[in-house]
């Protein structure tokens, strides 16, 4: 309607060509990169998006597109992407230890040094320039060099530096031991002078010329320890000799439908999952349905009251708190022993319920809190949907004398139902995948006992997969992780599903 | 409804609700900021008026030792602000876009929008955990542990929700005007600026004061893409100070705690009825 063959006026088209450009040769660069590295999956991404990107602005024709393709390319990459890539990881074995592609890691593996029996050592002082550093190298027969960590290496005239610490050298100058000594483990892993021989700061005293200790061969597809000539073949995700000894780090590999199959067949996982995710609905249903009838019963009763706008301003309060400080506030309210709320049950009942290690009563409270902290939310909505029902047939009952209960029951709580259906939907999916709530209150916690896995009893998918892939480091199994949030994607995609079929049915009506 | 049909006699009982919830509502908040007034450093024994208040607190916390907390809350405050600045141009310009121009495939489109919006950023963090590390290696600032890559996450995942918002505002406001503007001669860009943007003020304030609600209230992914102590967000920072010394610094924690939750409340309060009327406009179909 409005547009048909507008053009781009000339200014902005050469304005956008330049900008275009620069950014397809930065882009060509990082995808070179991402190749060198192995990462098919995010250099093909890269492609796309300056693909689309390239063609939507290099065209004078004016188009929607080149209003929404900074936002599309953007979101692409940093929101499908990952989600397409996290369905890719549920097809691997990344976890610890098989973090980085196979290039990578023989990257990192050839990185690694070793010190021969008759290595060269050096006593060494250390200079600086900026975040670059050097050293200042003394041999045990008294000759002196100069290394720097850009690769450079040169011999110098001097004559017991270490008597006498010179100045500045080349633009470096010297650092004080009191500088040194805390940043020693970060010196340590600087390689100082020419590869492939390089030196390495080994302790506040010494350093030493150090080689590399593997090489990879391409034919064989396997590592050579060069120290000892052990050769470690790759084989699933790992280099292994022949004794069964693995190199780390290992490298990611496909393993098929071995990690849904792990999640589907095994009794262990199995079990505590479908309690989680019984919790899981009972927690989103119970939090929607409570804090929806307290919104609507506030609005209800204070819509007419003289001084409702003040009422009002003072019962949205918890909503523009922040969910981690709202949280954390109740959590040390409800604290047994200290909290305020604690010590008041406790003075009443005589002592109070266990809201961290009692599964029943962690539920409650986590219920409790969410109503608290969404109950503003459904207020507001269904004070909007009370304004815009029709008066015509509460008026009508009242004539044939229908009891203000009545009324409600059946004139405006179908009505008020109907208009905030879609918005209840949203929040029954909000609250499906609420892991702030959970997860700031009590980590999912109490434990379930007798599991392998770590899971508890308040624990819900979301909650669950995050800490599967993120609560120890020692122990992390991304792919697991991966293929239960891909599985869990079915579920909450199922759950939009009907939510915009529903949306679509009422809207028709 | 039938607000006239109500008698005034029935009103006490209703303000002595009011009251109870107003006690609900307000409660969490008047005990952080009592305790964080309260020189008494521990849980034990305290009441909602502390003894010999005093903002002792507060001192120790902006010098604490080994917790920057002031650098945290400019990290927090910078970057939602950039995140929501870029977030409203791009949301903006799309919402234009979608409603005013006709192209193939819009419907489709919307739907991708719609489905995108629903998958939780939790979701996937492993996948964007393992992004920013492969990115971070050539391009740090975009990357793992920095600021830049952290905003493009948030900016991404904001995109959905926000973009659907401002094309449904779009698509109310008269084209009596542009269409005028565009017979005139304008280009796109000229009825934009001059004519339509300027009515979208509403719109603007409500997707600016959301977002800015969901980026600085975000501690998941913060937590998973940020390792520095100097470069974490407050509300991470909030975390980590409170799973570290959660008994022994309590009053230091509910200092924290008042201040991590004074730029929202300060953004909020002179808008609040924009926000209001946002949200009510989603439960309110004409």
């Amino acid at each position: 309607m409005l547009t048909r063959h507008e053009q781009v006026p000339t200014g902005l088209y050469v304005r956008s060509v330049i900008v275009v450009s620069a950014f397809g040769v930065g882009a060509l660069w990082l995808m070179r990169r991402l190749l060198d590295d192995g990462l098919y999956l995010l250099s093909s991404a890269v492609a796309a998006v300056t693909i689309f990107l390239v063609l939507v602005y290099l065209r004078r024709r004016y188009s929607a597109m080149r209003w929404m393709a900074i936002g599309i390319g953007i979101t692409v990459l940093f929101a499908v992407y990952p989600i397409l890539y996290n369905l890719y990881i549920g097809f691997t074995n990344m976890g610890s230890g098989h973090l980085f592609t196979k290039e990578q890691a023989i990257e990192r593996l050839e990185d690694e040094q070793y010190l021969p029996q008759d290595a060269p050592t050096f006593r060494w002082l250390g200079y600086r320039k900026d975040d670059s550093f050097a050293l200042l190298l003394v041999s045990d027969d008294g000759a002196v060099q100069f290394a720097t960590d850009d690769g450079s290496i040169e011999t110098l005239e001097l004559t017991d530096p270490e008597a006498e610490q010179p100045g500045d050298i080349n633009g470096y100058r010297p650092m004080a031991t009191s500088e040194v000594a805390p940043m020693l483990d970060e010196l340590a892993d600087v390689a100082f002078g020419e590869p492939p021989t390089t030196i390495r700061v080994q302790s506040l005293r010494e350093a030493a010329a150090t080689v590399p200790r593997y090489r990879f061969d391409r034919d064989a597809d396997a590592m050579v320890d060069l120290t000892d000539g052990t050769i470690y073949q790759a084989v699933e995700g790992s280099f292994v000799d022949a004794d069964g000894n693995a190199l780390i780090p290992g490298f990611m590999t496909g393993v098929g439908v071995d990690n849904f199959k792990r999640f589907l067949t095994n009794q262990n996982l199995r079990g505590p999952l479908t309690r989680a995710l019984v919790w899981n609905f009972v927690f989103a249903f119970a939090s929607v349905a409570l804090a929806f009838s307290v919104g609507l019963t506030v609005a209800m009763l204070f819509e007419d009251l003289p001084g409702r706008r003040w009422i009002r301003a003072l019962l949205i309060v918890p909503y523009p708190i922040p969910v981690l400080v709202s949280v954390l506030i109740w959590r040390s309210m409800l604290n047994p022993d200290l909290g305020t709320i604690g010590q008041f049950l406790a003075r009443v009942f005589g002592s109070s319920p266990q809201f961290f290690l009692d599964p029943t009563w962690t539920r409650i409270a986590l219920i409790m809190v969410n109503i608290w902290l969404s109950y503003p939310y459904f207020y507001v909505i269904s004070s909007g949907a009370m304004r815009s029902i029709s008066t015509d047939m509460l008026d009508a009952a009242e004539v044939d004398g229908a009891s203000p209960w009545q009324e409600f029951r059946f004139i405006s709580l179908p009505q008020i139902l109907m208009i905030t259906m879609p918005l209840l939907i949203a929040s029954f999916s909000f609250n499906f995948n609420n892991f702030n709530l959970i997860f700031i209150f009590n980590n999912g916690n109490p434990p379930m006992a007798g599991t392998v896995i770590p899971i508890g009893h308040t624990d819900i998918l979301i909650s669950f997969i995050y800490k599967l892939a993120f609560v120890s480091s020692s122990t992390s199994d991304y792919g697991l992780g991966a293929a239960i949030s891909v599985l869990l994607f079915v579920v909450v995609g199922s759950v939009t599903y009907f939510q915009i079929r529903a949306t679509k049915a009422l809207e028709a009506r | 409804m039938s607000r006239r049909r109500r008698s005034r006699r029935s009103w006490w009982w209703r303000y002595l609700l009011a009251a109870l919830m107003i006690g609900f509502a307000a409660l969490p908040v008047l005990w952080v900021v009592s305790a964080s007034l309260n020189p008494a450093k521990t849980l034990v024994g305290a009441t909602l008026i502390p003894k010999n208040p005093g903002f002792g607190n507060y001192d120790d916390l902006i010098n604490h030792p080994s917790f920057p907390f002031m650098t945290w809350m400019f990290n927090s405050v910078k970057i939602a602000v950039i995140a929501v600045s870029l977030t409203v141009a791009i949301t903006v310009l799309a919402g234009y876009a979608l409603s005013r121009f006709h192209f193939a495939g819009k419907k489709h489109f919307m739907t991708g929008i719609l489905i995108l919006n629903v998958f939780p950023a939790v979701l996937s963090i492993i996948a964007l955990f393992g992004l920013m590390q492969q990115i971070g290696d050539h391009i740090p600032w975009l990357g793992f542990n920095s600021h830049g890559g952290l905003i493009a996450v948030y900016v991404s995942f904001g995109m959905g929700i926000n973009v659907l918002m401002v094309k449904a505002y779009v698509d109310a406001l008269p084209r009596d005007l542009d269409e005028s503007g565009l017979v005139d001669g304008a280009t796109h860009g000229q009825v934009f600026r001059k004519i339509v943007f300027p009515m979208m003020r509403p719109i603007v304030v409500t997707v600016a004061v959301l977002q800015f609600f969901v980026v600085y209230g975000d501690f998941v992914i913060a937590r998973v893409l940020l390792k520095s102590t100097d470069k974490l967000t407050v509300m991470v920072g909030l975390l980590l100070f409170q799973t570290l010394r959660f008994e022994q610094d309590w009053g230091i924690i509910t200092a924290g705690a008042v201040i991590a939750a004074l730029p929202v409340l300060i953004l909020y309060i002179p808008v609040q009825n924009y926000v209001i009327s946002g949200l009510t406009a989603g439960s309110v179909k004409e």
